[in-house]
């Protein structure tokens, strides 16, 4: 067992293991991970499931293969297994939420207090979402 | 903007494509909006945003006005950018006001292509790989992350602080010249068509 690094909306671990490359977790880790829980009927979150259309890639003995949980979700994924880390990106829905159906995503960052802010925040105004850095 | 319409139903949210708190901290001095760190780019990813300065108007029903659009907050940089903020600003006072919206506003913004997501991917994973001290596995993503997506900024300028180069060096122009020969992309409306 080795601890597999896992980002994704925040950075956080799962105990797994690396087999030929694949990332395997506890099941349990996957949806502290993701969210998402693996049952019979597929991913499941709150009442709604997510068939699994290969159940042996997903999953393995004991274990989850938490790049494919991820990519039958609709997240892109990067897998490194010399870093030890899969980078799991947002689901391509919500970007083209909106860029076709013109939605907000919702996101959550910390303010320079360390404060947590989520864009839902400030519903019922109209707002200037302004990306900028100091590169 | 943010104080002059904080009384009509608007407000500012400005989040920093960035890492480096201390010089936002710096940027942000005297602003009374909230000013978030997003060290992980996700919300270039989300929103599809390939350079910055990015505006996105999102009205009180959580949907998007205006999509990303390359406008500025001041006259600071008119020089080197060529773009000034009175128009826009106009904009935004016709928008909360009447809710009149510029012409542009209905532009269509195709999605990320898959290297651009990748892209983001490699770099979100340089960024942490750095600040855990792997300097050589930065390297090899955020070379991975510049080869995917060349000319986003986002992508290749936001690393360059990280691997200690400077963002207006030399390795800057070269990366800008290649920009402005391929027609400056900008992920959004195109600032050449901006109606502001």
């Amino acid at each position: 067992m080795t601890t597999i690094t896992i980002l994704g909306d925040e950075a956080t671990t799962a105990s797994g293991q690396w087999v030929d490359g694949h990332p395997l977790i506890e099941p349990d880790a996957l949806s502290a991970a993701i969210g998402w829980t693996l049952k019979p009927e597929g991913l499941c979150r709150d009442d709604m499931c997510v068939p699994v259309r290969d159940r042996s890639a997903i999953e393995v003995g004991d274990k989850v293969n938490l790049a494919v949980a991820a990519e039958a979700l609709d997240r892109p994924t990067l897998v490194d297994p010399d870093a030890g880390a899969v980078v799991l990106g947002q689901p391509n829905a919500t970007r083209r939420a909106a860029l076709l159906d013109r939605q907000a995503p919702e996101f959550t960052l910390a303010d320079l207090n360390g404060v947590d802010r989520r864009l839902s925040d400030y519903a019922g105004k109209k707002r200037l979402l302004v990306a900028f850095s100091s590169w | 903007m943010h104080d002059e319409l904080a009384d009509d139903g608007f407000g500012v949210i400005a989040v920093a494509i960035d890492e480096a708190i201390e010089e936002v901290r710096v940027l942000a001095e005297g602003i009374t909006y909230p000013v978030l760190m997003d060290p992980d780019h996700l919300l270039t990813e989300l929103y599809a945003i390939s350079n910055v300065p990015a505006v996105v108007w999102i009205d009180q029903h959580g949907r998007i006005a205006r999509p990303n659009a390359y406008e500025f907050g001041s006259d600071l940089l008119t020089e080197f950018t060529g773009r000034t903020c009175g128009a826009h600003f106009d904009q935004i006072r016709e928008w909360v006001h009447s809710d009149a919206l510029p012409e542009d506003a209905g532009s269509s913004i195709p999605d990320l292509s898959e290297e651009e997501v990748a892209a983001r991917l490699h770099f979100r994973l340089a960024a942490h790989l750095r600040r855990a001290g792997d300097e050589a596995g930065a390297a090899r993503h955020f070379d991975a992350a510049a080869q995917l997506a060349p000319l986003d900024f986002t992508v290749v300028r936001a690393a360059m602080p990280l691997r200690g180069e400077s963002p207006f060096g030399e390795e800057f122009f070269k990366i800008l010249e290649k920009f402005e020969a391929a027609g400056s992309p900008f992920h959004g409306i195109d600032p050449a068509q901006n109606t502001a």
